[in-house]
């Protein structure tokens, strides 16, 4: 069998080895696990140069909520947790995540069971809930780096200061949970491979400025998944720049994985609906809408030169900051990488991204002159998604680029 | 002594009487509920079938939605204590009953002496209640009647997982647009209200003897659906959408004997 | 006076009127929204700190602003400035302390632009050196702001002054909160709690004193009793249903009540230093990081305390930091055999069938 280049076969693709990483990080955690070390949970944008530096395995709860919701098993795990007395209000990822906490097998996505949480609140407040039960559940320790929501452009010296001494705290309790030792020296190569990983990932995301985007945006979801829970390594950041060289030759040779004519291009923003990313991508691909831009291209991007540095770029993710710089983020990616459109998923799973979105997705719209469409669904419980709903929404949006395109 | 529970919901009124607290002598039910004269009705009724008159009722029980608006109430019990009275009188030793009524589903667990435990009811939502079914009803042009048997049709059980009505309602459009038998979508309809109140019941330490009550209980696909849910033998008595008033009349002798 | 006079003021003590008064007078208003604003920076610079839970409106404005699925105590807040309730008001501090109290500092920049948003935040580790000094960083921010936006000046001295009148309601609405549950009703207990966000802390201290001593000649209340639990409980049905009922409440662990009032500040050292030290002190609430959910363990032992029935979970629809406790709570009361009911409660609820169902229901189990 001919095996397509640069196909998730091609064992020399950037995608086959991208997907190998990813499923590196849970038999890694696995094997520790089983050889007796302690592993921890980890929350998305924990600063993973702490557990890195100390070859500590982690493992990552949205990551596997994703998956698990992605093969289809998110509304079992909702309702065992809604079972237990949550309500169907709260974060599937977090339904999902202390559903598994209590039945500590599932198929679609099994990991490793934690001696201890590694909690960071930047992304929202859900989190530290989330993480405080299950560090009660399981009774383990939960390690919590507060690192709290920005009301001001810039990070003051004051915030630095106080998530300063809370790395430093984190990193005496993994030493004292692990025994493990702190090595700045080995500290260096991993913020270095962090910052590399981070590079080419800006690098080959910002690519999809070119006409047309030499790929589907949707891949991105796919390899976030690397950025979330490998950016410390030095595989990933080869397989990334590998991407980012495949992504250049796509653009010499007039190629794209996106395999439909790109008749439109748009910003997708919030957390992909993982049940439903089939008929999401192709109610988008049918109609020949490429989604060339999500703030996760920015949202991974974590360039810093020293400890410090590493410090800022933490209380800047794309939640913890105030609505103009999101907008004004959000707004840059769409000048340059080009965009006819913005489509935004109003994610009932996550309060803090989608409670501020109505002002600020208006704002975009007029800053960039784009048509601005919003759909209700949710990030991991299917029942919160219309698939009807989803349809006309992103015709109408396709209506209307079109009728943009004929009058320019 | 003769005692009297009226049970007035929001789309049916039911009574009955019990003698010395023991024996139901009469029943009645009508169709209309809260703010309509189906109340007035079903009272006089079940009065005229013993041919007494409200002087020779000892002590007359409301609950249900109405209870409050019911002017010749001696006695008023919530409709959670009622179903569970009237449960434990038809089925003794029973541990957990599921009500489904119009506005509200609603789960009890019963303790080894017979009283109400615990209980757990739906969020605001409609979905797993008597309304969602009327207006899934309505959109698929089938009486909620024959649910059971159109139901019992299907070949392949359509997936509605929504929990939000307005949300269940354009999938099952999109179900019928995209082809699928109207059977097919009812039975799916049923599973999904099973569901929904399916994992109320998992909220509690539900144990066996498990019953159902209310209108809905009649429905034998809603019936069966939830019996595959929880992985439970579901109890059904001919007289599930009366276990209110007959709580009713039977909170009313109990409060008569310990007077 | 007799106890039902004393009532009647505080029952009295209508914010927009109240309002309207403050601004004949001169004074400048700061409004705080949930959960923990320093109020007795506000006070003590000479400004009348309001306090801002929402209403029971229909939510129309906002909705240009929020998804459906956030809280309606918040959106229920930018409705009310939206609509010009607050209209006089010098500024509004928000601290961010759930994810929907983020939002509502942000989308209240574009909602109510003329009264200007003051953000205040808290650490969530809170009792390290490090928590300390950022916490002290966030309120001389808001002094800063304060100062900006009313042009009053801060001193360190008023605050210390302000501390201790803040010291002293605080230790009268303990007493209060542990009182009220004997002898008054869940309508009036409320009152007593709420305008306490509206009426000068002083007159409001004067006022439950004179209604703790009145008290003392009462005859205590009999029946069953629960305590509260959750972020508001003032809704007008559900607490007429309680009284109807005849269910006391002998304690509460409502954010809107007795969790405002269980710490103090220090009356020693810098105040401000003094003041960082009462949130380090804080804890046992949802929004408070408490990875050993010591709040279960106090809604328990004061169930135990007061020999109270059971516990009423009152849920604000859509609070996810309330919705994670529940769980624990629920599990830590079904060990000590105590009975829960959680009811869901919101804004916008126009039906209550349901919950006053469930109250009874709850309500004849208890009896």
């Amino acid at each position: 069998m001919e095996v397509r280049k640069g196909s998730s076969q091609d064992p020399n693709s950037a995608k086959y080895k991208l997907n190998q990483i990813a499923a590196k990080a849970y038999s890694d955690a696995q094997a520790a696990k089983e050889r007796g070390e302690k592993v921890g949970w980890c929350a998305s944008n924990f600063p993973v140069e702490l557990p890195e530096t100390l070859g500590i395995p982690v493992c990552y709860p949205e990551n596997q909520a994703a998956g698990i919701a992605a093969r289809g098993q998110g509304e079992k795990l909702c309702s065992i947790a809604e079972d237990e007395g949550y309500s169907n209000d709260i974060c599937a990822y977090a339904r999902i995540s202390l559903a598994y906490a209590k039945i500590k097998d599932e198929p679609a996505q099994n990991m490793p069971m934690p001696d201890f949480m590694l909690c960071c609140n930047n992304i929202c407040s859900c989190m530290t809930k989330w993480y405080e039960n299950l560090s009660k559940e399981l009774d383990i320790p939960l390690i919590m780096i507060d690192i709290p929501f920005n009301p001001d452009n810039e990070v003051s010296r004051d915030e630095i200061e106080y998530v300063k001494a809370q790395f430093l705290e984190a990193v005496r309790q993994l030493e004292e949970i692990t025994g493990k030792k702190w090595s700045d020296e080995r500290f260096r190569e991993v913020m270095a491979n962090s910052c590399r990983t981070s590079r080419a990932w800006l690098e080959a995301t910002a690519l999809a400025a070119a006409r047309p985007s030499p790929f589907n945006g949707f891949d991105l979801l796919n390899h976030m998944a690397v950025m979330v829970t490998a950016r410390g390594k030095p595989e990933a950041a080869e397989a990334m720049e590998l991407l980012a060289r495949e992504y250049r030759e796509n653009i010499e040779n007039g190629t794209s994985t996106f395999r439909a004519e790109e008749k439109y291009r748009i910003m997708f923003e919030g957390i992909a609906c993982w049940p439903w990313l089939r008929v999401t991508s192709t109610g988008l691909k049918s109609r020949g809408i490429n989604m060339v831009s999500t703030i996760y291209a920015d949202a991974f991007g974590f360039i810093y030169d020293d400890f410090d540095g590493m410090i800022e770029a933490y209380c800047k993710v794309p939640n913890a900051i105030n609505l103009e710089t999101a907008r004004d983020k959000r707004v840059r990616l769409c000048n340059n990488i080009g965009v006819d459109g913005l489509l935004v998923h109003t994610n009932r799973s996550c309060k803090l991204w989608s409670g501020f979105m109505p002002e600020m997705s208006r704002q975009i719209g007029e800053a960039c002159g784009i048509p601005v469409v919003s759909f209700d669904g949710d990030q991991a419980d299917p029942r919160n998604f219309s698939e009807a709903q989803y349809d006309t929404r992103v015709q109408g949006l396709t209506e209307i680029m079109a009728s943009r395109k004929a009058g320019e | 002594m003769l005692t009297l529970g009226i049970d007035i919901g929001s789309t049916t009124a039911k009574c009955a009487v019990l003698e010395d607290g023991r024996d139901f002598r009469a029943v009645s039910l009508r169709d209309s509920g809260v703010g309509t004269d189906g109340p007035q009705a079903a009272f006089e009724g079940v009065l005229a079938e013993l041919g007494v008159s409200r002087r020779d009722i000892d002590c007359v029980c409301a609950t249900g939605y109405g209870r409050a608006a019911w002017q010749d109430a001696d006695l008023r019990a919530s409709e959670l204590t009622c179903h569970c009275l009237g449960g434990v009188y038809v089925f003794p030793g029973l541990r957990t009953l599921i009500d489904i009524g119009g506005q509200d589903a609603k789960v009890i667990s019963i303790d080894a002496g017979g009283s109400m435990a615990e209980f757990v009811m739906n969020d605001k939502c409609a979905a797993g209640t008597g309304r969602f079914l009327d207006v899934m009803a309505a959109l698929l042009r089938c009486p909620v009647d024959s649910f059971a048997e159109a139901a019992a049709r299907s070949k392949s059980p359509a997936s509605i997982s929504n929990t939000c009505t307005v949300f269940a309602e354009s999938e099952v459009i999109s179900q019928l647009a995209a082809g699928a038998a109207v059977e097919d979508v009812i039975a799916g309809v049923c599973r999904s209200v099973a569901t929904r109140v399916g994992s109320l019941a998992r909220r509690l330490d539900m144990r066996e003897p498990v019953c159902m009550s209310g209108g809905v209980a009649r429905n034998a696909a809603v019936r069966e659906a939830l019996s595959e849910y929880l992985q439970v033998p579901v109890l059904f008595d001919e007289r599930a959408q009366l276990f209110g008033a007959m709580g009713a009349a039977i909170y009313a002798a109990k409060r008569k004997s310990k007077e | 006076m007799e106890v039902r006079e004393i009532l009647d003021v505080f029952r009295a003590a209508d914010p927009a009127a109240l309002k309207e008064k403050y601004l004949a007078e001169g004074r400048k208003i700061v409004l705080t929204a949930p959960v923990y604003t320093p109020e007795e920076i506000i006070h003590s610079m000479g400004l009348v700190p309001m306090g801002v839970w929402g209403a029971d409106v229909l939510l129309k404005r906002s909705k240009r602003y929020f998804p459906a699925f956030i809280c309606s105590v918040v959106q229920s807040i930018v409705e009310l400035g939206m609509r010009g309730t607050y209209d006089g008001a010098s500024a509004i501090v928000i601290p961010s302390l759930c994810d929907s109290l983020k939002v509502v500092g942000q989308n209240w920049k574009y909602a109510v632009p003329g009264i200007p948003f003051i953000p205040m935040t808290y650490p969530q580790n809170r009792a390290s050196e490090a928590g300390r000094a950022f916490t002290k960083a966030g309120y001389l921010r808001v002094i800063r702001d304060l100062e900006a936006a009313t042009g009053a000046k801060f001193s360190a001295q008023a605050l210390a002054d302000s501390i201790k009148i803040y010291n002293e309601h605080n230790a009268l609405m303990r007493r209060f909160g542990r009182e009220a549950g004997k002898y008054l009703s869940a309508a009036d207990r409320s009152a007593v709690f709420k305008s306490a966000f509206f009426m000068p802390k002083e007159e409001h201290a004067a006022l439950v004193k004179k209604l703790l001593a009145a008290l003392e000649g009462e005859k205590p209340l009999s029946g069953p009793s629960v305590v509260t639990t959750g972020i508001l409980a003032d809704s007008p049905a559900i607490l007429a249903k309680l009284d109807e009922l005849g269910l006391r409440i002998a304690a509460d662990d409502v954010a809107a009540e007795s969790r405002q009032y269980r710490t103090d500040a220090p009356e020693t050292g810098d105040p401000l230093d003094a003041l960082a030290a009462k949130f380090a002190g804080m804890g046992c609430c949802s929004v408070l990081l408490d990875p050993e959910k010591r709040r279960a363990d106090l809604i328990v032992d004061s169930v135990r305390e007061t020999g109270a029935s059971g516990v009423l979970a009152l849920q604000t629809e859509f609070c996810d930091p309330e919705e994670f406790d529940y769980v624990i709570i629920k599990k830590a009361c079904a060990a000590a055999g105590i009975p829960l009911l959680a009811v869901e409660v919101d804004r916008q609820m126009a039906n209550f069938g349901q919950a006053e169902t469930m109250l009874e229901a709850f309500s004849e189990r208890l009896g």
